[in-house]
């Protein structure tokens, strides 16, 4: 029981930084970023090469991935997004073909092959049967810190209330001075930033590999339908369900069926509330 | 006297947020009604609410006596009523004489894949509402303001509406545009079309309506003759207040 | 529209097919293969386009339409021994039914909602077919054996044309019609073609089952043409991006436009195997997809007229 509990916490704090970045960019710039699991992927690699290849220190490792998560987000707002006008169809195509090209680089660079990565932290936490990794552990509480952050940031600092403000109202933004363009810049760069974040928990919880941007994508996309355009606290909530849901499922009922109640969560609160549980009805 | 379209005391929440007020009025057949009021009034939440875009919190719309808040947009048109946008809606890739083409389209499947539409009726609607024979293979990126809401009049008239409901429809028109325009509504009116109106243009509004409503903050506040309508009190007030 | 072709239209479509027909005689047999993979990808290409490319609701998670079709058939055919001939008719009639029962709580849902749901179902299947009776489906290893149709490339190629080229005549016959024009009316404007009288969600309802009936056809005839069915293969995103590259690249909302796609994204994997042999080749395809898609959005059906008008010129 506590196992199950300490290990859905741990899950959960994972699937709530990698849905984050995702849900940040659907509420203020209004488009699904289809190619943010590439983020996850450019992140782990990157502190792969960094941290692993080169033998920097782990905490520098980090810091590239995130330094260059945050300029693929920046230049992603540039070369795609700006140009496509941040229109929501070309956006999604675009983003997703890009995070296929990502894929195909990064086969290219790095080989085809899984690598596994060395904890972040290494160790593992025991008391009687319970045992839980520091890696997890750390990116639980990474994942708090972040949410704490980013609450800070969106509710004291200019930018973050500019960023509320876009995200409510893209015309009354600019009216009342604030840059939309600017701040649709800012977010996809944090965005990107915590994509990268993301990408080095998660390569360290499961493996480093190619293909590893679909399911942190999936995941995402279920935050973001269950809890819709929600706020920050939304989208930590529905990744607890979420993460929950998993460990629950697959401790208690069948191993196989991992994702399967992900996605019947996902379909049944569509047919409740097509907008999410936390979406809010619109005014034109 | 039946009324063709009753609004009974309509009610509409938007969250928190009361848009509309237990707003009451009746339109009687043939008959043109103008509803007044500053921005942010409310009018077209109105019409929202009587197409079905926006559904009903309390209260009830009748058309022909028929209830139909609870009934689909289509279902309604299907009962006689139609609505003009505040910006036009054309279709963008569509010719005049496909986008009237829509409007004309019945709503069945078999129909709609197995008869061939009628370009003599796309031609006729088009020319009452003052196209020419000419302008049906233009795009809409290629009319002006006023041949935009002509077009739209056009599309609303085919899907066979007795009661149109017009969004704003002199904004951005020019002074012979909205000569043309009302000439048209004019025309309708006499034959027999029903019409809700709302204008900030209250000058090129008042010839066009029997009968005024005014409404503040999504409450009616006065109905009458045109005249009577201007000089309530609050109304008055909300205009210079905003 | 009184008339439904010019005659120059038809003449460049029999140009086109008596071609193909001659094609076997003009090609060596590795080429013919590839005609055949670039066929079936038109297929599923002009399914995601009658759906997607005319409405603008864009499907992210198609395959999971022909993983339907493809699953349907296998099960039918490899464990119960029912003759091809039945099974794929059923598997279409599968795909449909089970899309129908997809989709209907999808139809109230718009935008990039409806693109997350459709992934979400493809991701859906994925996991269903590994964990839900594996001795049917075969579990993560999939299926094979499934009874081939054709014998050799010839047999092959004229199977997977003609069933190109009818697809294509029935979704072009079908989006000539006043149903085509409200489709396109969707992808312009949904409220303003509900605020013309009609029926919405009965029109993307229709839609949707037909692009499915189309995609499970698809599905089906190609798993019996490759002999097998797996997980991986059918519910991948690569998958989808394939498909819907194919798709705009070519120019999406027409006929045309997917079927040249799927041929020209076809060659380019083919003739990039010999420099690129590995994964490495989405790098370049996806490279040229998206700069095309950014550059010109209407695909290469719209570079072509353009060039046409110039030379015209």
């Amino acid at each position: 029981m506590l196992q199950i509990l300490i290990q859905g916490l741990m899950l959960s704090g994972l699937y709530a930084l990698i849905a984050v970045g995702f849900t940040l960019i659907f509420s203020v710039g209004r488009v699904l970023n289809l190619g943010y699991g590439a983020y996850l992927l450019v992140g782990g690699y990157v502190f792969f090469w960094v941290s692993q290849q080169m033998g920097a220190p782990k905490l520098i490792g980090v810091a590239t991935a995130v330094a260059v998560g945050a300029a693929f987000g920046l230049a992603k707002h540039r070369l795609i997004v700006k140009p496509l006008k941040g229109q929501t169809v070309p956006v999604e195509i675009a983003t997703l073909i890009l995070a296929v090209v990502t894929q195909a680089a990064i086969v290219l660079i790095f080989g085809d092959s899984a690598k596994i990565l060395h904890s972040i932290v290494p160790g593992v936490w025991r008391s009687g049967s319970i045992s839980v990794s520091y890696s997890i552990l750390a990116a639980t509480i990474v994942s708090w810190l972040v949410f704490i952050g980013l609450w800070l940031f969106v509710t004291r600092t200019h930018a973050g209330r500019a960023m509320q403000a876009v995200s409510m109202d893209m015309k009354g933004a600019a009216i009342s001075g604030v840059s939309p363009d600017r701040i649709n810049m800012l977010t996809w760069g944090i965005s990107g930033g915590l994509g990268a974040l993301a990408g080095v928990f998660f390569a360290s919880y499961t493996q480093l590999a190619p293909g590893m941007w679909v399911g942190p994508l999936i995941i995402a996309v279920a935050v973001v339908i269950v809890g819709g355009i929600g706020s920050i606290w939304g989208t930590l909530i529905v990744a607890h369900v979420i993460g929950f849901l998993e460990v629950i499922s697959t401790s208690l009922i069948a191993p196989e069926l991992r994702g399967v109640f992900t996605m019947v969560l996902i379909i049944a609160v569509l047919i409740i509330s097509p907008k999410g549980l936390f979406g809010r009805e619109e005014l034109h | 006297m039946t009324a063709i379209l009753e609004l009974d005391r309509m009610v509409k929440r938007f969250g928190g947020l009361t848009a509309t007020n237990e707003f009451s009025a009746a339109v009687e057949q043939g008959e043109s009604l103008g509803l007044i009021g500053p921005n942010g009034a409310g009018k077209t939440t109105i019409f929202s609410l009587i197409m079905g875009d926006h559904r009903l919190t309390e209260g009830a719309i009748r058309l022909k006596g028929q209830a139909v808040q609870d009934m689909a947009v289509h279902e309604r048109i299907k009962c006689g009523v139609a609505r003009t946008y505040q910006v036009p809606r054309p279709f963008s890739e569509m010719s005049v004489a496909e986008n009237i083409r829509v409007g004309l389209t019945p709503d069945s499947l078999m129909d709609m894949i197995f008869r061939r539409p009628d370009p003599s009726r796309e031609l006729a609607l088009a020319e009452s509402v003052g196209f020419e024979a000419a302008d049906l293979d233009r795009l809409p990126a290629e009319l002006s303001m006023g041949d935009l809401r002509k077009l739209e009049l056009a599309r609303t008239l085919a899907t066979g509406a007795e009661v149109v409901l017009l969004d704003e429809v002199f904004a951005g028109l020019t002074v012979g545009e909205i000569a043309q325009v009302s000439a048209l509504i004019n025309e309708k009116r006499a034959e027999g079309v029903t019409f809700v109106i709302v204008s900030h243009d209250l000058k090129a509004l008042e010839p066009l309506i029997d009968r005024a409503v005014g409404m503040v903050q999504g409450t009616k506040v006065i109905e009458g003759a045109y005249g009577d309508v201007m000089a309530d009190e609050t109304l008055r007030a909300a205009y210079l207040g905003t | 529209m009184s008339h439904l072709v010019t005659w120059r239209q038809a003449a460049v479509w029999a140009a086109f097919i008596i071609g193909m027909l001659l094609l076997p005689e003009m090609v060596s047999k590795g080429t013919l293969r590839t005609v055949i993979m670039a066929c079936y990808l038109a297929i599923f290409a002009m399914s995601w386009d009658f759906l997607s490319g005319r409405t603008g609701y864009i499907s992210f998670g198609h395959p999971f339409l022909i993983g339907i079709g493809a699953y349907a058939t296998a099960i039918l055919n490899v464990r119960f021994d029912v003759s091809p001939w039945v099974s794929i008719p059923s598997a279409v009639v599968i795909t449909m039914i089970a899309s129908t029962l997809f989709i209907l709580p999808a139809l109230r849902i718009r935008g990039s909602y409806f693109a997350l749901v459709t992934l979400a179902f493809m991701e859906l299947m994925y996991q269903l077919v590994q964990v839900i009776r594996p001795d049917l489906t075969g579990g993560t290893r999939g299926m094979s054996g499934l009874e081939g149709l054709t014998r050799g490339a010839v047999q092959g190629f004229y199977w997977a044309f003609v069933w190109m080229a009818v697809v294509a005549f029935f979704l072009w016959l079908l989006t000539r019609t006043r149903l085509g024009a409200a489709q396109a009316a969707i992808g312009m404007d949904e409220g303003a073609v509900s605020g013309s009288g009609l029926n919405t969600v009965k029109l993307k309802l229709f839609t949707f089952v037909v692009s499915a009936a189309v995609a499970g056809l698809g599905g089906a005839l190609y798993a019996h043409y490759i002999g097998s069915v797996a997980p991986r293969a059918l519910f991948d995103i690569n998958f989808v991006f394939t498909i819907i590259v194919a798709a705009l690249i070519g120019g999406a909302g027409t006929i045309w436009g997917p079927m040249m796609g799927a041929f020209f994204l076809t060659f380019l994997l083919e003739y990039l195997r010999p420099w690129l042999p590995g994964a490495e080749r989405y790098l370049i395809y996806g490279g040229v997809a998206l700069l095309l898609y950014m550059y010109q959005p209407k695909g290469l059906t719209e570079i072509f007229a353009k060039l046409r008008a110039g030379v015209a010129r």
